[in-house]
């Protein structure tokens, strides 16, 4: 039954299929960084006028995109779990770093645009609309910036913009009717994009379908899992500094600050959090920073217990008496003589975290209390698609099966890792 | 000796209750200042700007927000002492009468999903015990793993999809329906139970898997303990074994665990409340917040900290009674 397919071999598959699908777009990413390089040569102080987050996350997106394969085939046999059999839980972990990593090489659609609601409108998956796409203005003797402003547009699509018209059907004639809900409209043929003198009309698929204002999913989708993951490591991080350094002070100190910090964490731990969370994040408003700050806040405390208890046992240890004779200050204690030690209980508990805080930003997100539209989030997904429940179950079916995926991986992964690194735990 | 041992849980159990107490208090001071320092007037909501400064001045006065802060907090904490925790600005009721109407709902329906999550998960792992199928031991732990990874807004609302949108089984929302009032009383217990079915679902699937871990966990270790294949060898009859010795043995650690689980039902009815909007204790905290409403939201929080923290307390209690030598793990 065991099958030969290993981790390395699921991710170069991957690799190649995103490759394949849209080479083209890679090959515009890299162009523009190329042009963007030039304009630079060329005219040092407009250059940076132009970049926005936009090209450089494109562009060093491509360029990890292409090297990503080399450096992993130079490395495979130092990093071991690349050699391991394929499961499940890797196949979706791989997946999830590469919509992290390389989410403007999956999809160039921006999650927020939208445009000509009557006809996109809560597409079902698969349904696919004209599009016409109207010519820009062309003037002559264009600079070079203005020439590489409205290239990078045509590749990296922006939030806003003009020059597209959905319809429901279209029509050419001497004129270019076109229909959006029953609406008749119709235009020069003078003013389409044109290839070989013949205007160019494409229809636009939307895989996974659009939600109430008409944004492609799929590319919400994505972008969606980046700012999950984001938050994510941003929370857990915060919270394993906290943990690790009152964890540390109280173990190693003990005393008052101890008697404190314990009564704090059990007022924590005794808590429904999401009560805190949410009354929080509706007194000091709620954007990106202030959840995973939030949300770092509110997940340090059994990191603090195990540190602490790891602390209380080290201390009495002779290796760690005369590391602390020899002078070590704290800083040096800490890095050298605690962190190796407590890092394996920590590790497992850091994984189980991140899958909590990505269910608690979902959660909020839900609630109408996690950054609002501001940016893409599955919960926010979801909760519209309870809005819509009687005419659009891809609103909830597609953010749903992603996070119940992803939270499910993460806590199999954390088990696994748990059982590799300490082998009594079943 | 006997003597010595009492004294020494009665000074650990008040000493444990003291700390409940010092624990309480913080999360109140906490929860006052939090709420003082954030950003934004209370009067904001009853008077418009427009109608100018007088108006709004008067409001502040009638809630005595322009009092130094550590005036507030002192009044605060006498007026908490004999359970005045003020009147709200929104229901224009006193409090705690507020909060006691919708947390009726919250108690009785977090009770019933905890009984039935300790229940449901300790038919199945009893169930389960005896068989050696490697798979299908796979199986139910995969699939556990999978249930407990499920949010609970996202089988609430599949669950609406399924049963109420698309089979019209049970209803989407609220606890009664339009007719409730006309209906016989059979009818309406039916009512309250056909409204309850999927919230109960929801906010219990995540518990069934979690408990159901930890029983079959449990069970393992006891099942292979020396004294029960004594038992087993001495030609016990097995019901006997498993419902004297196993058990007993397998529930204990349990408890702790059921302290914490409380406090994850208790987040999770706020969850369901919301998608469900029932009406419960977890809505009525995020209307409040939302709406400013600051007597109300502390006395939210204060008593979903308060069940939790005499949750707790009765669970080290239930512990130490059924297992003394606990006495030195409950202080800490």
């Amino acid at each position: 039954m065991k099958s030969r397919i290993k981790v390395i071999h699921w991710i170069v598959f991957l690799w190649m299929l995103i490759l394949i699908l849209q080479f083209d777009l890679i090959c515009g990413y890299l162009s523009l960084t190329f042009d963007f390089i030039l304009l630079i040569v060329d005219n040092f102080s407009s250059a940076f006028t132009v970049l926005n987050f936009g090209i450089i996350d494109a562009s060093l997106s491509s360029i990890i995109f292409l090297l990503l394969i080399p450096i992993l085939l130079i490395f495979r046999k130092k990093i071991s779990s690349l050699n391991e059999q394929l499961t499940f839980t890797y196949a979706f972990l791989a997946i999830l770093i590469f919509l992290f990593l390389f989410a403007p090489v999956i999809t160039n659609e921006d999650p927020e645009f939208s445009k000509n609601l009557s006809v996109t409108k809560l597409l079902p998956p698969l349904h696919s609309v004209n599009q016409l796409t109207l010519k820009s203005k062309t003037e002559q003797n264009l600079t070079t910036v203005e020439k590489f402003k409205i290239k990078s547009d045509r590749i990296i699509k922006p939030s806003f913009n003009n020059r597209i018209i959905f319809a429901d059907s279209v029509f050419v004639k001497e004129k270019v009717f076109y229909w959006q809900k029953n609406v008749q409209h119709e235009i020069d043929k003078k003013l389409l994009v044109t290839e070989g003198g013949i205007s160019v009309i494409n229809s636009k698929v939307f895989i996974i379908g659009t939600d109430e204002f008409g944004r492609d999913l799929f590319a919400r989708l994505i972008y969606g899992t980046r700012i999950s993951i984001t938050i994510g490591l941003g929370a857990v991080a915060l919270s394993f500094f906290i943990g690790m350094i009152l964890g540390f002070l109280a173990g190693y100190r003990g005393g008052i600050l101890d008697i404190l910090l314990n009564r704090f964490t059990e007022m924590f731990l005794a808590f429904p959090v999401i009560y805190l969370i949410v009354l929080i994040l509706a007194l000091f408003g709620s954007s990106i920073f202030s959840v995973i700050i939030v949300l770092g806040i509110s997940g340090w405390m059994s990191l603090f217990k195990i540190v602490k208890t790891e602390v209380i046992s080290i201390k009495q240890k002779d290796y760690f008496k005369t590391a602390n004779l020899v002078g070590l200050s704290k800083y040096q204690l800490l890095k050298k003589e605690i962190l190796p030690i407590v890092i394996t209980p920590v590790m497992i508990n850091l994984i189980f975290l991140f899958s909590n805080v990505i269910l608690a930003e979902a959660a909020l997100s839900y609630l109408g209390l996690g950054g609002g539209n501001s940016y893409p989030s599955w919960g926010s997904m979801i909760s519209s698609g309870q809005e819509y429940i009687s005419k659009a179950w891809w609103l909830i079916a597609f953010p749903g099966l992603a996070l119940i995926l992803t939270l499910f991986t993460f806590n199999a992964s954390g088990k696994k890792f748990g059982r590799k690194l300490n082998p009594i735990i079943k | 000796m006997n003597n010595f041992l009492n004294s020494q849980i009665i000074k650990t159990i008040s000493l444990r209750f003291l700390s409940s107490l010092l624990t309480l208090f913080l999360l109140i001071s906490f929860l006052f200042f939090l709420i003082r320092i954030s950003p934004g007037n209370p009067t904001d909501k009853f008077v418009s700007a427009k109608l100018g400064t007088e108006l709004s001045e008067s409001v502040a006065k009638k809630f005595s927000i322009n009092e130094p802060i550590t005036d507030q907090y002192f009044s605060f904490l006498s007026n908490l002492t004999t359970g005045e925790f003020g009147i709200s600005y929104n229901y224009h009721l006193p409090v705690l009468s507020v909060i006691w109407e919708y947390f009726s709902f919250t108690l009785i329906f977090a009770g019933i999903s905890f009984i039935l999550q300790i229940g449901f998960s300790l038919w199945l792992a009893l169930r389960f015990m005896h068989s050696q199928n490697k798979w299908l031991k796979k199986i139910t732990s995969n699939a556990s793993l999978f249930i407990y990874s499920i949010p609970a807004f996202v089988l609430g609302v599949s669950l609406i999809y399924i049963f109420s949108v698309h089979l019209d089984l049970f209803p989407i929302t609220g606890l009664k329906s339009l007719d409730y009032d006309e209906l016989s009383f059979f009818s309406k217990m039916f009512d309250q139970l056909k409204h309850l079915i999927l919230p109960l679902i929801t906010l219990s699937a995540a518990g069934v898997a979690l408990f159901f871990k930890y029983i079959t966990e449990s069970l393992d270790e006891v099942k292979t303990k020396t004294f029960i294949v004594n038992l087993r060898a001495s030609g016990v009859n097995e019901k006997i074994i498993l419902r004297k010795h196993v058990l007993p043995n397998a529930i204990k650690p349990l408890i702790s665990v059921a302290g914490i689980e409380l406090g994850i039902i208790l987040g999770g009815t706020l969850i369901t409340e919301v998608i469900f909007s029932l009406p419960g204790m977890g809505r009525l905290a995020i209307d409040s917040i939302l709406a400013r409403d600051y007597p109300l939201v502390i006395g939210c929080v204060f008593t979903a900290g308060a069940v939790m923290v005499l949750a707790n307390f009765f669970a080290d209690l239930i512990k130490l009674k059924i297992d003394k030598r606990l006495i030195k793990g409950i202080l800490n």
